[in-house]
This record gives structure tokens, C-alpha cells and sequence, in this order.
């Protein structure tokens, strides 16, 4: 439409904080209730956990959702 | 009712080696290699028979009408894991591709069946415009299976050189065709989603 689209794309640091909290990506999963492949989907920027899961994680670790998750926007 | 579903779908998985050996029994017993008075089992087998195909539909009008049954038994025979989110997220784009590939499938296959294509030739008394070669194309659509009798009338006329009506396909091979190939399409199309990149 002439105007530039921006695509929002969301980082986290997820893998970050497991590692100062020294904990395996199977151990996230089990206590924020999904599997290790979803973990390393989210890790590796494959995969926008839901609202309920971003929760869940920021909850885990005792932060705000947006200490683990940012958007960063990019021109398409 | 999930209980009598559950039983029932047992005893219908294990009937099927019962109806593996009482079929085997009732060729032996047909070809006269068994002995008379074992006419009894031969009998008992046909029952299991007929009881088996009533389960078989039970089950299948349960799959139809009963979700959570349906969702537990179709889930095994196609292997779906919704263990979290992000598999539902996959499974859903699995089917949605299963749907479109299936969907254009079935828009082909409707399309060979409708297609009739014959060249053939005429007898000399016959000729059109001192032709006795032509073909012909045509197009048919029949809720109705009525084409035999009339393909049987054209041929009378005429000699087919070569000549398409339709699929040479049975409706059975076809179901059995699509069913293979949404099991198929859904893990393929699954294992793609999920390969690491």
C-alpha cells in the first residue's frame, strides 16, 4: 500500500536465564507444563509461546514477562 | 458408554486373528480337507463373522457421532501428539495441509471421472463423410451408477481402438487411497514442522 509493513519479532532470553538459574531445558518444560522440544523452539526464536505459557515462564523464574521476552522491530 | 466403546473396540482388535483363523478354517473346510462334524466350528466361524461386521459398524457410527472417542482412537491410528501448545499449533497446520493436498486430490480425481475420451473405428457401412476413424470426447456427471448400460450400447456400434471412460478405480481403492494418504500427508507434513533447521 506504499507504506513499509513492520513485522514484529519477539526475543527472549530465555536460555539466559536458565543458565543463571542452572536449570536443563527438561526441567523448564516439566514445571511450565510442555516439552523440551517447545523449550528449544522458544530458545531458539522458532516458536511465540502463548500469553499463558510466557507467563508461566516469567513466573518460574520470578521476573517480569518483559525482563524474558522483548520485541524487536524489523522492516520487511 | 466410553467403557462399552473401550470394550468393544478391544474385542474388535481381537477378533481380527480369531477372524484371520476362522477364515483360514472355512477354505479348508470349503476345499473338503476337514471332516464333516467339524461343520459345527465352520458354522461357529460364519457367526463370528457376522458379529464381527455388527461390531465393525457399531464402532464405526461411534466414530462418527462420539468426539472424545473418535479423538482417542484416531489419534493412535494417525500417531497426533498434542502434548502442549506448540504441538496443537503443528497439528493444526499438519491437517490444514492434509485438507488442501486431500482437497485437490479429490478435485482430480473428480475430474479424471467425469472425462470420456475413446478413438475407435467405424464399420465401412457406417462411415461419416467416407471416415471410418474418429474419436470422441465427452463429459459425464451421475449421481447414479448408469454407465454401463450405456457404454455397453456405444460398443455394439463401434469398435474402440482405445477408449477412457472414467477412473478404472474402485470406489473402495479410492477411500482406502484418501485414508492412506491423510495418515501419510499429516506425518510427513509434521515431521517437516518439526525437523530442526
Amino acid at each position: 500500500m506504499g507504506r513499509s509493513c513492520e513485522a514484529l519479532k519477539i526475543v527472549n532470553r530465555l536460555n539466559v536465564l536458565r543458565a543463571e538459574h542452572r536449570i536443563t531445558q527438561e526441567k523448564l518444560a516439566k514445571e511450565v507444563g510442555v516439552t523440551r522440544a517447545t523449550i528449544v523452539a522458544i530458545e531458539k526464536g522458532d516458536y511465540n509461546p502463548s500469553l499463558g505459557l510466557a507467563f508461566r515462564i516469567a513466573r518460574y523464574f520470578k521476573r517480569d514477562i518483559n525482563d524474558i521476552f522483548s520485541v524487536e522491530e524489523e522492516e520487511k | 458408554m466410553k467403557m462399552l466403546d473401550q470394550i468393544m473396540l478391544k474385542v474388535f482388535l481381537w477378533g481380527l486373528p480369531v477372524l484371520a483363523a476362522g477364515a483360514l478354517f472355512n477354505h479348508i473346510f470349503d476345499t473338503g480337507l476337514a471332516a464333516a462334524p467339524m461343520r459345527a466350528v465352520y458354522n461357529a466361524s460364519g457367526f463370528a463373522y457376522a458379529l464381527w461386521m455388527l461390531l465393525s459398524i457399531y464402532l464405526g457410527v461411534r466414530l462418527i457421532l462420539s468426539g472424545p472417542f473418535r479423538d482417542s482412537v484416531l489419534a493412535r491410528l494417525t500417531f497426533i501428539r498434542e502434548r502442549d501448545e506448540r504441538e496443537a499449533l503443528l497439528t493444526g497446520r499438519a491437517t490444514k495441509t492434509t485438507l488442501m493436498t486431500s482437497l485437490a486430490i479429490l478435485i482430480f480425481l473428480f475430474c479424471l471421472s467425469c472425462f470420456q475420451v475413446s478413438f475407435f473405428k467405424l464399420p465401412p457401412e457406417k462411415a461419416l463423410d467416407g471416415k471410418t476413424r474418429g474419436f470422441s470426447l465427452g463429459l459425464k456427471f451421475s449421481l447414479l451408477k448408469d454407465f454401463e448400460a450405456d457404454r455397453g450400447n456405444t460398443a455394439l456400434r463401434r469398435h474402440d481402438v482405445f477408449s477412457y471412460d472414467g477412473l478404472p478405480v474402485s470406489s473402495s481403492a479410492i477411500i482406502l487411497l484418501l485414508i492412506v494418504w491423510q495418515i501419510v500427508s499429516y506425518n510427513c507434513t509434521m515431521r517437516r514442522l518439526t525437523k530442526p533447521e
